[in-house]
C-alpha cells in the first residue's frame, strides 16, 4: 500500500510537468494548428541559459531569464520562420519544427559538453517525509506552480481579450480576421507563451529528483513525453492538456512497478494509442469534419 | 625494405614477410613503426570516460616510445571516434583496419557486437574497453582486468564478510540491459544461488535516469542490498532514492557505475553507500604506477576530466606492450604472431594496475581479483579504497559463459 | 497536373520537347547506372567509401518507401523503424541457424529476404486500421508508438533478436550457391577481386533499382492515382469509387514492406541484428525516425528520385563527413565540445528541411525539374507556387511531385 501510494505521489509529481508541456503544444496548435516539434529544444534552450547565468544572476535571476529566452526562442521560430512560409500548410510547417529542433538540440547538447547540469539547486533533493510517503520538494513545487500557472492560463483564456481573440480565431480564422482580429498578433502571443512554459517546466524537469540527470538529451526527451499527453487529451483543449499530463504521469509510475519498467514508456504510447483508436481526436478533442 | 603491398580487405592475400631484424610482419608495422588503432568515443554517451581512456593509451604510447619503442619500432596511435554508434563504427573500420596491427581500445558493446565478425575474419586482436564475459568466446578479444559477472561475485563476497550482507536474504540488482547489465546480473544470480540469496531484478535503458520508481519498489520487497550495473547518471539516482525513501541499505556498483563528476551533482550527498568493485586501482590509490601516470596526466591534460579511464587507457598499453614483446621474440609481428603470442601469456604484470593476467585459457577472463573502493569526496577521482586487492573463493569457482 | 505526360502510349501530337526530355533522361539514366556498376572499380581498395555507398542505397530504400506514403498517400508516418526491425529480425529468423536459444529455421537467404519483406508488409497490415481512424498529424504521433513498441519488444523477444547485449548474426545471403562473401579466389572486374562488400553493393544496387522501377510504377499506375485521390479529398475520392479504407491500408502495407527491406540491407550491412539499447540511438531509434522524414522532405515529397538525393544529402553526408574526419582531420577540436561530423551533419540536415519548406516545398524534385524545364526550353507554362504537404491537405495543389515523370 504504502509502494502504490508513494508511486501515486510520484506519478501527479511529474504528471504536473508533462501539463505544463503538453499545455505548450496545445497553446500553439489552437492558435495556427501547427504541431511545435521543436518543443522540446525551447526547453533545452531555457535550461541552457539557466545554468549558464545561474552563478553570476543567482538562480531566481537565471530562471527568470532562461524562461523569457525561452519564450523570445518560440516567437523568433514563429516571426523568423513560420511567418516567411506563408505557402506552406499547417503540417508542412509542423515538418519545419523537426528541422529546427535537430538543429538547436544537437547546439545545446555539444554545448553542455562534458558537463551534468543540474539546474534545480534551491528545492533539490531534501524530501518531505509525510508518514512513510516522501514527497520530493521538485515534484511538490511542480504541483503548486504547475496548478498556479495552468488556472491563471484558463482565466486569462476565458477572459483577456487575447484569450478571446484566440479562441475566436481556434473556432474560424477568416471570420475572426473579418471582426478585426489580427491573426499574426495572436499567433506570435501563442509561441511566447508556449516558449515560456517550456522555460517553466525545465527548471523542474533537469533536477535529481525528476529526471534523474541533468540536462541534455534526455530532457529533450521528456518533451517527447508529453506528445502524448497533449494528444490524447486532445491537441486543440487546454483542458485535455492537464488531463493528459496526469494520465501520462500516473501510467508511467504505474506500469513501471505492476508490469515492467522497460514497458513503461511503450505503455504511455499505447495508452495514447488506445485513446486514439476510440477517440480519433483525442478525450477533450473537436472532432475533425470533412468537408467535400 | 618495406613490404606493405596494398592488402586492403579486397586485396585477401594474408602473405606476411620479413622485416627489419628478421622480423615477419603484414599490415600495421613497418620497418620503424608499430600502428595500433583506437576506436574510441569523444562525442558519445561515454565520451567523458572515453576522454580518460585515449589519453592513457596515448600517455602509454609516449612513455614507451621514449625508452626506445618496442622491437627498434616506434608506436603510433590512428585514433577514430564513432561516438557509441555501431553504424559510424562500421563505416570507420574498413578505412582503418589495413592500417593497423590490432586495436589497443575498443569502446562500446555495440561496437564491439557489430565488429565481432570483423574482427575474426581480419585477425585483429583488440581490447575492449568493456568488461563483458559473454564477449571471450571471441579469440580476438584481448579483456584487460576482470569481467562484470565477477566484480559483482566479489563485491558481495565482501560485503558479506563486513556483516552487511547475510546468506537469505533479498538483495536488488538494477541493470542497464545490454551486454553490459546482462553481465553484471550474472554475477548477483550466481552468487544468491551460492548463499540462497533472493535477487529482485529491475532492467532498465540506457537512457533511463530516474530510477527513483525502481527504488521504491524495491523498498517494498525489503531489500538488504542493492546492487547496480547502471551509468554514473543512474547510480546518482538510485543513490539519491536510496537516501531519500529511507532505505539507506548499502550498495554495490560495477566499475563504471561511478564518476567523480557526480560529486559535483545534487546526489553528492547520498554517495556514501556505494562499495565499487574493480580490478584497476581508484585514480587516488597510492600504487606507485598509478601515482606516476596520474601525475603526467595531469601535466599533460591540465584541463581534462579525471577519472579511472586514464588508468585503464594506460594499462590497455602496457598489455599490448608484453604481446608485442613476445612476438617480437618469436620473431612475428604479423597479426598470427601477435594472436600466437598472445595465449603463450600466462602472467602479464602491469606494476599493479591490474592484477596479474593469464590468456593461456581462452574463454575464461584472464583475471579474478578485485579492489574494493568507497565515495570520498577528499579524495582525487572521488574514490579511496577499502579493501586491497583479493579474490573471492566464489570468484575463483565460478564458470564463466565460454569458459573450457 | 499534365495528365498526358502519364500515357506514353499515345504522344499527343506535336510534343516534341516531351519526347527529347525522354531521350535526355534514359541516357542520363544509362551513364548514371553504368558509374553506379562500375563504382567498386572507381573506389578500389577504399572499402569505406563503399560502405558509405551501400548505406546511402539502404536510405534510398526506405525513403522511398515513406514517401509514397506520406507524400502519395498523404498519411504521415514516423513508424518506420519499427518495420525496419521487423525486417531485420525476420530475415534472421527465417533464413538463421537456430543455435543458444535463438528460433532459426533456416531456410535459404532468398526465403528470408522475400519473407522479411512480406512479414513487414503484414506488420503495416495490421498497423493500417489504426491509421485509417487517424489524420495528419495525430497519426504521426500515434505512429510513434510504434517505435518505443519496438524498442520494448525488441529487448524481451530474445528468441528472436538474440536481445540487445550481442544480437545475433543474420546469414550471408546467398543466390543459386554464390555467397554474398570473402572467397578464395575471387573474380575480378578490371583487376579489382569482387568480395564481400563488393558482392553487397551490387546485392544493394539490384534491390534498389528493383525497388524504384516498382515505385515509379506505381506512382504512375492507377494505384498512383488512387492515392492521391484520397490524399487530396477523401470524400471526393469515394465518390469517384475508390475504397478509400483499402487504398489507405495498401499505402501503408506498401510502404512497410519498403522498410522491411531496408531492414534487410541494414542486416546486412552490418552483419548484425541487434534491438537498439534505447530509443535515441541505434538503428531503430527516433533518430532514424526523423532521418527518413528529412530525407522524404529534402527530396521532395512523393517525389521517388526525390528520395534517392534525400537519401545521399541525410544517410551519405554523415558517413562522409566521418571519413574525411580520420583522412583530412577535420573537427580536430572535436573532443572538448568542438564541432563534430555527426553535429555538422544534423545541422546539414536541419537547415535542409527548413529551407525546403521555406523556399521550395517542393523539394530537390522540383528544383530538378524546373533545371531540366529550362535545359530543355519546354514551352510548359508551369507557375511555381508552392506544394502545400501532403498529408492531410485539402487544397488542389498546381503543381506537386506526383506522376510526372521527371519527377
Amino acid at each position: 500500500m504504502n509502494t502504490f501510494l508513494q508511486l501515486l505521489v510520484n506519478g501527479l509529481g511529474k504528471g504536473a510537468v508533462y501539463a505544463l508541456l503538453a499545455l505548450g503544444f496545445v497553446v500553439i496548435y489552437k492558435a495556427t494548428e501547427v504541431i511545435n516539434f521543436a518543443h522540446g529544444s525551447l526547453v533545452l534552450v531555457g535550461g541552457f541559459l539557466v545554468y549558464e547565468l545561474k552563478d553570476t544572476l543567482g538562480w531566481v535571476g537565471a530562471a527568470v531569464v532562461g524562461i523569457v529566452a525561452a519564450a523570445l526562442a518560440g516567437l523568433l521560430i514563429e516571426r523568423v520562420l513560420l511567418a516567411n512560409a506563408r505557402a506552406a500548410d499547417h503540417n508542412s510547417l509542423a515538418l519545419l519544427t523537426i528541422g529546427v529542433d535537430v538543429i538547436i538540440t544537437e547546439e545545446v547538447v555539444r554545448r553542455v559538453g562534458a558537463d551534468i547540469p543540474f539546474i534545480g539547486d534551491p528545492y533539490d533533493a531534501q524530501p518531505i517525509q509525510l508518514g512513510a510517503i516522501t514527497i520530493f520538494r521538485t515534484q511538490a513545487i511542480a504541483l503548486v506552480v504547475g496548478a498556479v500557472l495552468i488556472t491563471a492560463f484558463l482565466l486569462a483564456f476565458r477572459y483577456s481579450s487575447w484569450g478571446v481573440a484566440m479562441r475566436a480565431q481556434a473556432e474560424n480564422r477568416e471570420a475572426a480576421a473579418l471582426m478585426g482580429i489580427r491573426s499574426s498578433r495572436v499567433t506570435a502571443t501563442a509561441w511566447l507563451v508556449a516558449g515560456a512554459l517550456a522555460g517553466v517546466a525545465v527548471l523542474f524537469i533537469a533536477t535529481q529528483d525528476f529526471s534523474g540527470a541533468g540536462l541534455g538529451r534526455g530532457t529533450h526527451a521528456i518533451a517527447l513525453v508529453a506528445f502524448p499527453a497533449a494528444i490524447l487529451g486532445g491537441l486543440d483543449s487546454t483542458a485535455g492538456a492537464v488531463v493528459g499530463g496526469i494520465v501520462v504521469g500516473l501510467t508511467e509510475a504505474l506500469s513501471a512497478q505492476y508490469i515492467s519498467f522497460e514497458f513503461s514508456k511503450s505503455a504511455v504510447f499505447l495508452v495514447m494509442l488506445v485513446v486514439l483508436v476510440v477517440r480519433p481526436s483525442g478525450l477533450f478533442g473537436t472532432k475533425e469534419l470533412s468537408r467535400v | 625494405m618495406l613490404v606493405l603491398a596494398a592488402c586492403g580487405s579486397t586485396a585477401d592475400q594474408q602473405t606476411a614477410e620479413a622485416g627489419a631484424g628478421g622480423v615477419k610482419t603484414d599490415k600495421g608495422v613497418t620497418d620503424t613503426t608499430i600502428t595500433l588503432g583506437v576506436m574510441g568515443d569523444n562525442t558519445g554517451v561515454f565520451k567523458n570516460l572515453g576522454a580518460g581512456l585515449n589519453a592513457g593509451n596515448q600517455l602509454w604510447a609516449d612513455d614507451v616510445n621514449a625508452a626506445g619503442g618496442i622491437c627498434g619500432r616506434q608506436i603510433e596511435l590512428e585514433i577514430v571516434d564513432h561516438g557509441y554508434k555501431a553504424d559510424t563504427a562500421k563505416t570507420l573500420y574498413p578505412q582503418l583496419e589495413p592500417k593497423v596491427l590490432g586495436m589497443v581500445q575498443l569502446l562500446g558493446s555495440p561496437v564491439l557486437a557489430a565488429l565481432k565478425q570483423n574482427l575474426i575474419d581480419d585477425q585483429v586482436l583488440a581490447a575492449p574497453a568493456s568488461w563483458s564475459s559473454e564477449v571471450l568466446n571471441n579469440p580476438s578479444i584481448m579483456m584487460i582486468g576482470t569481467t562484470y559477472d565477477l566484480e559483482i561475485v566479489n563485491g558481495l563476497a565482501y560485503l558479506q564478510q563486513q556483516g552487511l550482507l547475510a546468506d537469505g536474504d533479498t538483495i536488488g540488482h538494477i541493470y542497464i540491459d545490454g551486454e553490459y547489465g546482462g553481465n553484471g546480473l550474472k554475477g548477483s544470480q550466481y552468487y544468491a544461488e551460492q548463499h540462497g540469496l533472493t535477487v529482485r531484478e529491475a532492467k532498465i535503458t540506457s537512457t533511463d535516469n530516474d530510477l527513483t520508481g525502481i527504488v521504491t519498489g524495491l523498498r517494498g520487497e525489503g531489500i538488504k542490498v542493492l546492487v547496480l550495473t547502471t551509468t554514473p547518471g543512474q547510480s546518482a539516482s538510485a543513490l539519491a532514492a536510496n537516501q531519500a525513501l529511507g532505505l539507506n541499505v548499502p550498495v554495490l556498483g560495477n566499475n563504471p557505475t561511478f564518476d567523480p563528476a557526480l560529486l559535483d551533482s545534487p546526489a553528492a550527498g547520498a554517495l556514501g553507500n556505494l562499495y565499487v568493485a574493480a580490478s584497476s586501482p581508484p585514480f587516488s590509490s597510492k600504487t606507485p604506477k598509478a601515482v606516476e601516470v596520474a601525475t603526467e596526466y595531469k601535466q599533460k591534460y591540465p584541463s581534462a576530466p579525471i577519472n579511472a579511464g586514464v588508468h585503464t587507457g594506460y594499462v590497455e598499453g602496457m598489455v599490448w606492450q608484453a604481446v608485442l614483446e613476445k612476438a617480437c621474440e618469436s620473431g612475428d609481428l604479423s597479426r598470427a604472431g601477435v594472436a600466437t603470442a598472445l595465449t603463450t601469456l600466462t602472467s602479464v604484470k602491469t606494476d599493479d594496475l591490474v592484477t596479474e593476467l593469464d590468456y593461456s585459457s581462452p574463454g575464461s577472463p584472464p583475471t579474478r581479483g578485485v579492489y574494493i573502493a568507497k565515495v570520498d569526496p577528499a579524495a582525487e577521482g572521488g574514490l579511496t579504497e577499502v579493501a586491497p586487492l583479493f579474490t573471492a573463493p566464489e570468484a575463483a569457482g565460478y564458470k564463466a559463459p565460454y569458459q573450457q | 497536373m499534365s495528365d498526358t505526360l502519364v500515357k506514353p502510349t499515345s504522344p499527343p501530337a506535336g510534343a516534341p520537347p516531351a519526347r527529347r526530355r525522354n531521350r535526355l533522361a534514359i541516357a542520363g539514366g544509362a551513364v548514371l547506372l553504368l558509374v553506379l556498376v562500375l563504382l567498386p572499380v572507381l573506389i578500389g581498395n577504399e572499402v569505406a567509401y563503399l560502405k558509405v555507398a551501400q548505406y546511402i542505397l539502404i536510405g534510398a530504400v526506405g525513403g522511398i518507401g515513406l514517401t509514397l506514403l506520406v507524400g502519395q498517400a498523404g498519411q504521415l508516418s514516423l513508424a518506420h523503424p519499427f518495420f525496419l526491425l521487423v525486417g531485420a529480425v525476420s530475415y534472421a529468423v527465417i533464413s538463421g541457424e537456430a543455435e543458444a536459444g535463438l528460433v532459426g529455421l533456416g531456410l535459404p537467404p532468398v526465403v528470408g529476404l522475400v519473407g522479411a519483406v512480406l512479414i513487414s508488409g503484414l506488420f503495416g497490415l495490421a498497423f493500417a486500421p489504426v491509421a485509417g481512424r487517424l489524420r495528419g498529424i495525430y497519426l504521426g504521433v500515434a505512429s510513434l508508438s510504434l517505435v518505443f513498441l519496438g524498442l520494448w519488444l525488441g529487448q524481451s523477444l530474445e528468441s528472436l533478436t538474440g536481445g540487445t547485449s550481442s544480437g545475433r548474426t543474420p546469414p550471408n545471403f546467398e543466390l543459386l550457391g554464390f555467397v554474398f562473401a570473402n572467397s578464395q579466389p575471387a573474380p575480378t572486374i578490371l583487376g579489382i577481386a569482387i568480395q564481400k562488400q563488393q558482392r553487397l553493393w551490387y546485392l544493394f544496387l539490384v534491390l534498389a533499382v528493383v525497388a524504384y522501377l516498382l515505385a515509379r510504377g506505381a506512382v504512375r499506375s492507377r494505384i498512383g492515382r488512387a492515392w492521391r485521390a484520397v490524399r487530396d479529398n477523401e470524400a471526393a475520392a469515394t465518390a469517384m469509387g475508390v475504397n478509400v479504407t483499402r487504398v489507405k491500408a495498401g499505402a501503408f502495407v506498401v510502404s512497410s514492406a519498403y522498410a522491411g527491406l531496408a531492414g534487410v540491407m541494414t542486416a546486412l550491412w552490418l552483419d548484425l541484428v541487434k534491438p537498439d539499447e534505447n530509443e535515441f540511438t541505434g538503428n531503430y531509434s527516433l533518430t532514424v525516425a526523423i532521418a527518413f522524414l528529412a530525407i522524404v522532405i529534402i527530396g521532395g515529397l512523393g517525389s521517388v528520385p526525390g528520395a534517392v538525393f534525400g537519401a545521399i544529402v541525410v544517410y551519405g553526408l554523415q558517413q562522409f563527413f566521418l571519413l574525411g574526419a580520420n583522412e583530412f582531420g577535420w573537427f580536430a577540436d572535436a573532443q572538448f565540445g568542438g564541432l563534430t561530423a555527426v553535429v555538422l551533419s544534423a545541422f546539414v540536415y536541419g537547415a535542409a528541411v527548413v529551407l525546403v519548406v521555406l523556399f521550395e516545398p517542393g523539394g530537390a524534385a522540383a528544383i530538378g525539374r524546373r533545371l531540366l524545364a529550362r535545359r530543355t526550353n519546354t514551352t510548359d507554362s508551369r507557375t511555381d507556387t508552392a506544394v502545400p504537404a501532403a498529408s492531410g491537405g485539402r487544397e488542389r495543389s498546381p503543381e506537386r511531385n506526383d506522376d510526372d515523370p521527371r519527377a
